[in-house]
């Protein structure tokens, strides 16, 4: 069985290529992925997020619990779970939900059992960050979970206007993934698959239907 | 210390691979030509259109993303992240195992495609595995996993839309990013139906719901989830997936075991450099400017954390890489395996990948190939381009893919491994053109025997040494305006 | 010899191998607008191929061999510059011959070679004014072969459209495959006929082919595969040089 020591002994017996050296922290990446001159971020994420279909409400937070179950109810979701990482807004949405008539569940207990986690008709999830210039929303194993944000068919996500960063190049080089524990993960839109025939078809694995709620900030 | 190329003085450097990297599997080997292989595909009307249609597709979205932005500049960039990761390739991989194992990866090393089996299957025993889901790897393709898994008992499920359709029909993946490309709904139709003992509705929607219901019970009752990685990140250990359907981020999300095979080049230093890498490798691979899910992997569930595997396992392949470095197709390591030059191969576009023989297919497989699979297997594919050039202006990390393929050919002929006819063909040849008088003597008879063969100008008689030419052409021979 | 623009007026021509076999229309027609701008031209002796099919195929010996013979007959101390009739050619000895002669004694002459070579329709570019005074007309509509390493290798492109809009009655209709390589790769055509003539056909079915009367190209290799499979699916389009075409429009 090969090991560490000479698997990597075996590399570096190798003759060395030329190295043009590290890229340059102060080079800018010039990437389609950086926000541009002037622009606000919640517009460009709600923009970038609305060109891969993601539905996108604009809201204050007063407006946070009705929003996201008026989504849940037009879906027809009947079994929901409310991530960690919602807790600011997690109570006006659980109260909204059961007036609506929903049931309601945390996500650690909804995954304790994988059958009752896949069984799920909606996940409301709050995220670490969202990023503008690709229009993502940034969720964590420590707060979403793994699978939080796509183990249902419907997914809202609940977004603070100071959790949007500009580009992704913002999202790496900041500390707000230092929390985020086992897992990151960038989510933008719906589940897709254009395999057969080019067709492309929303909700493979992960939801079809996903929405992002922009909370003003106050 | 190891050489570099400066103590060589600026002379090329001997080969890095005096021999085929390894001995190929005795069941692998190839025994069809590129030309066999490519006739198949080209027989099927519905293939060669799809083919043609997607990948043009492709390479138009490609094109549309980066329009208004200096790609060139973005190209460059990311060509100097790659080299300077793979010249520096020991060290980085150094710094990536002590992350990783600092937040609880099980980091194992496969020297060859054997080892890579042998390790996997291990741990499926050790961890009385017999269910797996699998997202999408080239990596496993590479080693024959599937078939080393299935052969110990295991169920194995391809998650990815795509790859299970070519698992339930025994075929292989016909292009990096879009694996089911050469096939119809048609033909997914009647698979699908076949596989439901009923009658399925003929339309994508529906046949993506029957695959997406079939998954999901695999999802909620795998014992281990199996995947590829797009890159690894050094400085913090992570694993990087891009998928579109989630299937890639509910592999490391359901069963208790994530078990990821990474080529050990797919290493990147940092976390900021992906800023550069994934909008190159999404936009030039879908045309996206990020897929759908990007994940990033640090290990196994930690406590508080709600869901997750218990245990993550890393296995990285070297499997022929290792061999590449310092040579003189190292380059060949760049590759961040986004397909776009299968998009904008004009060979590639008449016969698909299934022509190649392997599993990587267009430019960087007919390269890759003889690679990592000796001449026998692959070097043939070196002369099945016309070196256009169209794959080095797409590709996103500027791999020089023409002049590799050009030293390949080279190498082919060093080694002794052209058919002895082509080696007589050219050397009699450079004996007469490079003497002026015979060159005239030998120009003035092939003129003179054409005009004597051709009809009006025309040469469509299958002559001897013309008839591979002739089978589909004319050779217009035409006649001298005074 | 040099123009009032500081232009050399008196040039080499090298036929290449095609040229001295297939494609003699394309060099006699060179030479005739060569003549009709006054520009003073002839054909170094002694020159035979570039190289480049046993080059492009890994042969590099018998490749540099053949490539020798022409490097004697270009490298005849004078500083005029050599035109070729194909882009192909062209950079094999402006770009290749540098790797293909490097260490041997014969790696300067190549180098001043390879600085003295030009692609037919970039030097005619430069006399677009010379050759509207000539008054080329022909009405034909044109659509143009980008070839592979004339495009990709040399970059060239506007200088062979800004020769045909010298040409009154020209209509130049750009082919969307314009840029596609047409399966000919040198031996590649001989090794995969049927992948080969399945990419001319990829090229001549483009729906816009209905449009035109010509296909143009500057390098006789594409024409020699695209010519010859229009002549087996008896396509009604004449495929030409760009030297052809302008030979015609001057008569």
């Amino acid at each position: 069985m090969t090991d560490r020591a000479s698997f990597l002994a075996a590399i570096r017996s190798t003759p060395r290529g030329s190295d043009p050296g590290l890229l340059d922290r102060s080079v800018a990446p010039d990437a389609p992925t950086q926000l541009r001159d002037g622009e606000h971020r919640a517009d460009r994420l709600q923009a970038e997020a609305e060109s891969v279909s993601t539905v996108v409400h604009r809201v204050v937070a007063t407006e946070v619990g009705a929003t996201v179950v008026g989504v849940l109810v037009a879906a027809g979701a009947q079994r929901i779970a409310l991530t960690e990482d919602l807790a600011p807004f997690a109570d006006a949405v659980r109260e909204a939900a059961t007036t609506a008539g929903l049931s309601v569940v945390g996500y650690a207990e909804a995954a304790s059992k994988r059958a009752q986690a896949g069984a799920l008709d909606a996940t409301v999830t709050g995220c670490l960050a969202a990023v503008a210039a690709t229009g993502s929303i940034v969720t964590a194993a420590s707060g979403a979970g793994r699978a939080g944000a796509l183990i249902a068919p419907n997914h809202v996500c609940v977004v603070r206007d100071d959790q949007i960063v500009d580009g992704l190049h913002e999202l790496f080089d900041g500390d707000v993934l230092a929390e985020a524990g086992s897992i990151f993960a960038l989510q933008s839109g719906p589940s897709r698959s254009a395999d057969i025939e080019k067709v492309l078809i929303l909700g493979v694995h992960g939801p079809g239907n996903a929405h992002v709620v922009i909370v003003a900030p106050d | 210390m190891s050489a570099t190329r400066e103590d060589v003085g600026g002379t090329p450097l001997p080969p890095g691979w005096a021999q085929p990297a390894h001995q190929p599997d005795a069941f692998e080997i190839s025994t069809t030509t590129f030309e066999q292989r490519a006739t198949e595909t080209m027989a099927r009307p519905f293939a060669r259109r799809a083919i043609a249609n997607a990948t043009d597709h492709a390479a138009a979205l490609t094109t549309a993303r980066f329009v208004g932005i200096d790609h060139d500049a973005l190209r460059d960039k990311a060509r100097q992240i790659r080299a300077h990761a793979i010249a520096n390739l020991p060290d980085y991989l150094d710094q990536w195992i002590d992350a990783a194992e600092a937040h609880g990866t099980i980091v194992h090393y496969a020297a060859d495609e054997s080892e890579a089996r042998r390790i996997v299957a291990q741990i499926c025993r050790d961890e009385a595995v017999t269910r797996v889901v699998k997202s999408k790897s080239m990596a496993s393709e590479e080693v024959s996993l599937n078939s080393a898994l299935e052969a110990i008992g295991i169920d194995i499920y391809e998650t990815d839309l795509g790859e299970f359709v070519v698992q339930a029909m025994g075929d292989r993946p016909g292009h990096v990013i879009a694996p089911i490309l050469h096939r119809t709904k048609d033909e997914v139709h009647a698979l699908f139906s076949t596989m439901a003992g009923r009658e399925l509705p003929n339309e994508a929607e529906a046949l993506t719901a029957f695959a997406r219901d079939r998954l999901r019970h695999a999802f909620l009752t795998a014992d281990a989830g199996i995947s590829g990685g797009n890159f690894l990140i050094a400085e913090t250990g992570e694993v990087l997936l891009v998928t579109n359907e989630g299937n890639g981020r509910l592999t490391t999300a359901l069963p208790k075991i994530h078990i990821a095979l990474v080529g050990i080049e797919k290493i990147v230093p940092r976390r900021r450099d992906l800023a550069v890498l994934l909008p190159l490798l999404t936009g030039h691979g879908t045309g996206q400017q990020i897929t759908t899910y990007v994940t990033m992997v640090a290990g196994p569930r930690r406590e508080q954390e709600p869901d997750g595997p218990e245990r993550m396992h890393v296995v990285l392949l070297d499997a022929g890489r290792s061999a590449l470095l310092g040579g003189e197709f190292e380059e060949a390591l760049h590759c961040i395996r986004c397909g776009a030059c299968q998009n904008v191969c004009p060979v590639y576009r008449q016969v698909g990948g299934h022509a190649y023989g392997w599993v990587y297919g267009g430019p960087i497989g007919a390269v890759l190939t003889p690679l990592f699979r000796g001449q026998v297997e692959g070097g043939e594919l070196a002369h099945a381009t016309t070196l256009c050039g169209a794959c080095d202006d797409v590709c996103p990390v500027k791999i020089p893919l023409h002049d590799l393929l050009l030293g390949l050919r080279r190498r082919r002929d060093e080694e002794g491994c052209v058919p002895r006819s082509e080696q007589l063909a050219f050397a009699l040849w450079g004996q007469v053109w490079s003497r002026p008088l015979l060159y005239r003597a030998s120009t003035a008879v092939a003129r003179g025997s054409l005009r004597v063969i051709a009809r009006d100008g025309v040469l469509s008689a299958k002559a001897p040494l013309l008839r591979r030419w002739t089978a589909g052409r004319d050779l217009v021979v035409g006649r001298r305006r005074s | 010899m040099t123009d009032d623009a500081g232009v050399s007026t008196a040039v080499q021509l090298f036929p290449t191998c095609l040229g001295d076999v297939l494609a003699r229309q394309t060099v006699d027609d060179t030479e005739r607008v060569l003549t009709a701008l006054g520009i003073s031209h002839s054909r170094p002796s002694g020159t035979t191929c570039c190289g480049q099919p046993a080059f492009n195929s890994g042969h590099d010996h018998p490749a540099r061999a053949v490539a020798k013979a022409t490097l004697r007959a270009l490298d005849d101390g004078s500083d005029e510059p050599i035109l070729v009739p194909s882009g192909s050619c062209t950079s094999m000895v402006r770009l290749h011959w540098r790797e293909l002669f490097h260490g041997t004694p014969e790696a300067e002459g190549a180098l001043r070679v390879a600085r003295r070579v030009r692609e037919l329709s970039s030097y005619l570019a430069e006399h677009t004014e010379a050759l509207r005074a000539l008054k080329p007309t022909l009405a034909v509509r044109v659509g143009y072969h980008d070839s592979c390493h004339m495009l990709r290798e040399l970059r060239i492109k506007e200088a062979p459209r800004q020769v045909l809009a010298t040409i009154a009655g020209v209509e130049l209709i750009e082919l969307a495959s314009s840029e596609r390589c047409c399966g000919f790769g040198g031996t590649f055509s001989g090794r995969y006929p049927e992948v080969s003539v399945a990419m001319a056909d990829a090229k001549i079915d483009d729906l816009e082919f209905a449009k035109i009367d010509v296909l143009v190209s500057s390098d006789p290799g594409c024409l020699m595969q695209l010519a010859g499979r229009m002549s087996r699916q008896e396509t009604p389009v004449r495929a030409v040089h760009l030297a052809t075409l302008l030979c015609e429009a001057l008569a």
